[in-house]
């Protein structure tokens, strides 16, 4: 019995501890090195900032080279895809364009009389101005992590909270920032949670991501008329993102209330960030 | 010339584990997601290395790798650095404690370098507040466990032709 232990503990030891013949570490120091990584990573100071931002603007860059092969292939088989649906996508657009046009009068009447309304409560209207538009460069998206990484960082003046749109619609908001690039954490991850206003019901709730599903709607009151179809935008009440941002459409599936997004998250080249709010804040 | 051609063949082989090691961690393809299913292929990647021929990859590299990993998902730097050092840690001791390495014997040792490099995992995401879905985190493991033989073969492959 002894004799088994003992050999239990030299088979351990020499795992742990040996290097080999090929080894520089030994397997022992670089988990103490990690660990140590782990808890240093909740500590915030200058110097280890710009160490990680330095890091992750590396790895990020290499990351961008090391994939382009499959994102080459991945806009090939889309560019094909598009020429095959090419006659169907021609005549759903025709058929939208003229839906639209109908449209557009009316929309261009209620925008203007919202700015002027909006005007007149001091409230600021997200316009092309404020908006800074960035590549997204890295879209590998992780089970427990939904985040995009994007190509501009604190040199372009983007901060950590500041609202990420593609196109007009909301998507998500900076969770880290770097020297040459940003993260953006979207609304469908686990820790994202947005205070929202739904339309025309006017109720006011906290969109919650849920990973790859589709987020839900949080803390509503208790007699609430939210139904299928209702729009739901940004609220501003966080004080961070400005109000009004259109964020997708209620679905209620089996009593559960959640949010079809405008946006498809998967499909997203180009985002725009606002940073106009953010910095009034100050 | 036929003998130096045939020796840069093989020293190319033998750079396989690890030029994937790297590429997966840089494409941000250690986990491949399916419809229904998921597959760790970095700790199938390190635990088939590290057991058959540890001198393929170096636990310097599987450091490195799990921390351009972490960079590359937005994790706290060395959570799956951790995970990965737990699954190399587990193959080295099941490799200086068997004699014949067969199938049925790396599939079975995978299980509680699964298990250990899970909990690690999870223990060092929930410290750090980062909240994850459990069921997910299961479905992956039992599939990563399931696949394993799959990879095993492709890796006896490649090994085999470094060996010939």
């Amino acid at each position: 019995m002894q004799t088994s232990r003992e050999d239990v503990g030299i088979a351990f030891r020499s795992a742990l501890l040996a290097k080999g013949a090929q080894q520089r570490f030994s397997l022992l120091v670089l988990v103490i090195i990690s660990i140590i990584l782990i808890f240093i990573e909740s500590i915030e100071a200058r110097p280890l900032n710009i160490l990680r931002s330095i890091i992750k603007d590396t790895v990020y860059r290499s990351s961008l080279i090391v994939s382009s092969p499959s994102k080459a292939f991945k806009s090939f088989t889309n560019f094909t895809g598009g020429y095959l649906n090419l006659h169907d996508n021609y005549k759903k657009l025709k058929e939208e364009n003229i839906k639209l046009k109908n449209n557009k009068l009316r929309s261009d009447f209620l925008e203007l009389e919202n700015s002027q309304l909006r005007k007149l409560i001091d409230e600021q209207v997200v316009s092309s101005s404020n908006l800074v538009s960035a590549r997204v460069m890295i879209d590998k998206q992780s089970p427990y992590i939904n985040s995009f990484i994007l190509n501009i960082g604190s040199n372009k003046s983007v901060k950590n909270g500041m609202a990420v749109l593609d196109g007009n619609f909301f998507i998500g908001r900076i969770v880290d920032v770097n020297f040459f690039s940003s993260r953006v954490l979207l609304i469908s991850d686990l820790n994202s949670k947005i205070p929202i206003l739904s339309e025309p019901s006017g109720v006011h709730a906290i969109l919650s991501g849920h990973g790859i599903k589709k987020p839900t709607l949080e803390y509503l009151p208790e007699n609430h008329t939210i139904k299928d179809g209702d729009k739901i935008y940004t609220s501003g009440k966080e004080g961070i993102f400005s109000t009004g941002i259109p964020i997708g459409k209620v679905k209620i599936e089996q009593k559960i209330i959640k949010v079809e997004l405008f946006s498809k998250l998967d499909q997203i080249t180009f985002v725009n960030i606002d940073i106009e709010k953010k910095e009034r804040k100050k | 010339m036929v003998q130096s051609s045939l020796s840069i063949k093989f020293k190319i082989l033998k750079l396989v584990p690890l030029f994937l090691l790297l590429f997966i961690s840089l494409n941000g393809n250690s986990i491949v997601t399916f419809t229904f299913f998921s597959v760790n292929i970095h700790y199938i990647l390190i635990y088939y290395w590290t057991l058959r021929r540890p001198d393929s990859l170096g636990y310097g590299f599987i450091f490195l790798s799990g921390i351009i990993s972490d960079v590359v998902f937005g994790l706290p730097l060395g959570i799956n650095a951790l995970s990965l050092l737990f699954i190399a840690a587990v193959a080295a001791y099941v490799r200086t404690v068997t004699v014949r390495i067969t199938l049925l014997n790396d599939w079975i040792s995978f299980i509680p370098a699964l298990i250990f490099a899970n909990l690690i995992y999870f223990t060092s995401l929930h410290l750090s507040s980062y909240p994850i879905e459990y069921l997910h985190l299961l479905k992956n493991s039992i599939s990563t466990f399931i696949l394993y033989p799959i990879l095993w073969a492709v890796f006896s492959l490649i090994l085999n032709l470094t060996k010939t």
